[in-house]
């Protein structure tokens, strides 16, 4: 039996933790949560929601299957593995929208059985397809009577305030989210929305009034208010009512269209070149099977659905473009589709951070796929972004064991646009040099017929 | 609906008696929070936060001496 791994982002609650053994997860739930566990799981609202798709199943197992690391556990039980990881400085705005609008059903789901939620961190909420889940079990525990909401703050902090952010200023949460890992305080919003923008009662409240609050406040002040701390129920109730009701009317700020926002529409393809790249992905799709699949560079995600729709069981889709992604996220949800539309900047992709820089995983420390595909991107990285094309070559490859590669040359109307207000220093962009770098570390499957541009799709298999 | 009425009422009554008062860096962080929500549960949460705040009342009228932070003791050798 492979040895139960503790999960490295997962150690703030005495509770219990996650453990991988082999492939499957599992979950410790210790003597310290024991009794709220007992009450939760006995009211029936944790089957109820993992029914209705917003709670991770959770099955009751042995202890022994964890080996010695089960025997501090007084339960342990098992979760479904997810696809992909990923977390709320990777996802778009509806993504971070859909979340907490799911960790509100479920708090208002939940209190109606006498259950509240200890806590808010978006971390708790994972992706399948474009359908949150939330995945922490140990979250749920007894409601006492009169019992403040302790996770507000950080509801405000890693929901509220990140999609504040982009509906009132019109600028995405992802980079500065990444950078402290959980959300924008109440005080740094404070600071940034001007006046204007703050005359709404909500941002009033949970914004402005937070802000001044905790500002004013001091620690043995703070001491007494919690002692006498009661908010009724009915209160608490209204309050996440209040603030569902209110997330689901924030939209982006209009800032206008992204770059790539109708690249599907506008792209530099016949409609003969664009069937004939489908096809080729799902003979691709057809022959690998693959559980999942990473698109690189997906744009709303053109190329995911035929490889689902030919074989593949799940789809990450990574890219930068906001305005691309959102609209990934809008057809996985109208089509029920199983692909994840992701925020990545392929030249700074998500690092390994936080605690001892290995609570929140990189990409390449997630990279499971177990075939890629990555068309009309090659030329981002190596023109637009200056990377050494053998360097760009090699990391794809990194990151599956199979795919496929468009190679997009010189003379191409996008290359043009790249090239168009500098100064060509790329000579070893070529045919013959993506060639060469790439069968040095894979053999080349096939090949596709190219374009009139010259654009070529490469089929690769990694060298052992 | 919310009481906003309560909340910036409440708001209104600390920020009066709390000009220029530092933030302190150990403040919990979850103190704004928690004062806001006793504020949204109505009346008997605005007793709470008004007496929270009665010695700031009280300290702005003269009616008590301003408390001073506490200094640190150092520890000696002896």
């Amino acid at each position: 039996m492979s040895e139960a791994v503790a999960d490295p982002g997962s150690f703030r609650d005495p509770s219990g933790r996650i453990y991988q053994v082999g492939g499957q997860v599992f979950r410790t739930i210790t003597d310290y949560a024991a009794k709220d566990y007992e009450f939760v799981r006995d009211t029936g609202v944790l089957e109820r929601l993992c029914d209705d798709g917003k709670v991770i199943a959770s099955k009751s197992v042995s202890r022994d299957v964890l080996g010695f690391e089960g025997r501090s556990a007084r339960y342990v039980v098992e979760h479904p593995r997810l696809p992909f990881i990923s977390y709320p400085y990777e996802w778009s705005f509806p993504a971070l929208k859909a979340a907490a609008l799911l960790h509100l059903d479920v708090h208002i789901a939940a209190l109606d059985a006498g259950v509240t939620l200890s806590d808010a961190t978006a971390y708790n909420v994972q992706f399948l397809g474009a359908n949150p889940v939330f995945i922490d079990l140990l979250s749920f525990r007894q409601y006492r009577e009169g019992e403040i909401w302790t996770g507000h703050r950080q509801f405000c902090e890693q929901f509220v305030n990140p999609l504040l952010l982009r509906a009132k200023l019109g600028v995405t949460h992802n980079a500065w989210y990444r950078g402290t890992q959980e959300g924008i305080s109440a005080r740094d919003l404070h600071q940034v929305l001007p006046w204007t923008k703050k005359l709404s009662r909500n941002v009033l409240i949970h914004v402005v009034a937070q802000s001044a609050l905790q500002k004013s406040a001091t620690a043995s002040g703070a001491r007494n208010a919690i002692g006498n701390a009661s908010l009724p129920l009915s209160a608490l109730q209204k309050m996440l009512s209040g603030l569902r009701q209110w997330i689901e009317t924030l939209e982006p700020a209009d800032t206008g269209k992204t770059v790539w926002q109708n690249y599907a529409g506008s792209h530099s393809y016949t409609d003969d070149e664009v069937e004939g790249k489908k096809k080729f992905i799902a003979e691709f799709a057809a022959e690998t099977k693959p559980s999942v699949i990473w698109d690189l560079g997906c744009n709303s995600g053109d190329y995911s659905k035929v490889a689902l729709e030919n074989g593949a069981e799940y789809a990450v889709g990574f890219d930068f473009d906001h305005g691309a992604l959102e609209r990934a996220f809008a057809r996985a949800r109208a089509e029920d589709l199983k692909f994840q539309a992701t925020f990545f900047d392929g030249a700074n992709p998500s690092p390994n951070q936080g605690w001892s820089e290995n609570e929140r995983q990189g990409l390449a420390a997630r990279a499971n796929a177990d075939v890629l595909v990555a068309l009309a991107l090659i030329h981002h990285f190596a023109i637009g972004k200056n990377l050494p094309l053998r360097g760009v070559v090699n990391w794809l490859v990194g990151l599956a064991p199979e795919g496929v590669i468009e190679f997009v040359p010189k003379g191409d109307p996008m290359v043009n646009e790249l090239l168009a207000l500098r100064e060509d220093i790329f000579p070893n962009y070529t045919e013959k040099g993506f060639v060469q770098y790439l069968t040095d570390c894979a053999e080349i499957v096939t090949t596709s017929v190219p374009t009139k541009s010259g654009r070529k799709m490469f089929r690769y298999k990694r060298k052992q | 609906m919310l009481n906003i009425k309560t909340v910036f009422g409440g708001l209104a009554l600390v920020l009066a008696f709390d000009l220029n008062q530092p933030a302190y860096a150990y403040l919990d962080p979850g103190t704004g929070s928690i004062i806001l929500q006793l504020l949204l549960g109505g009346v008997a949460g605005l007793a709470v936060v008004g007496k929270l705040y009665w010695q700031r009342v009280r300290e702005f009228f003269g009616l008590s001496e301003k408390k001073t932070p506490e200094k640190s003791v150092q520890p000696t050798n002896e």
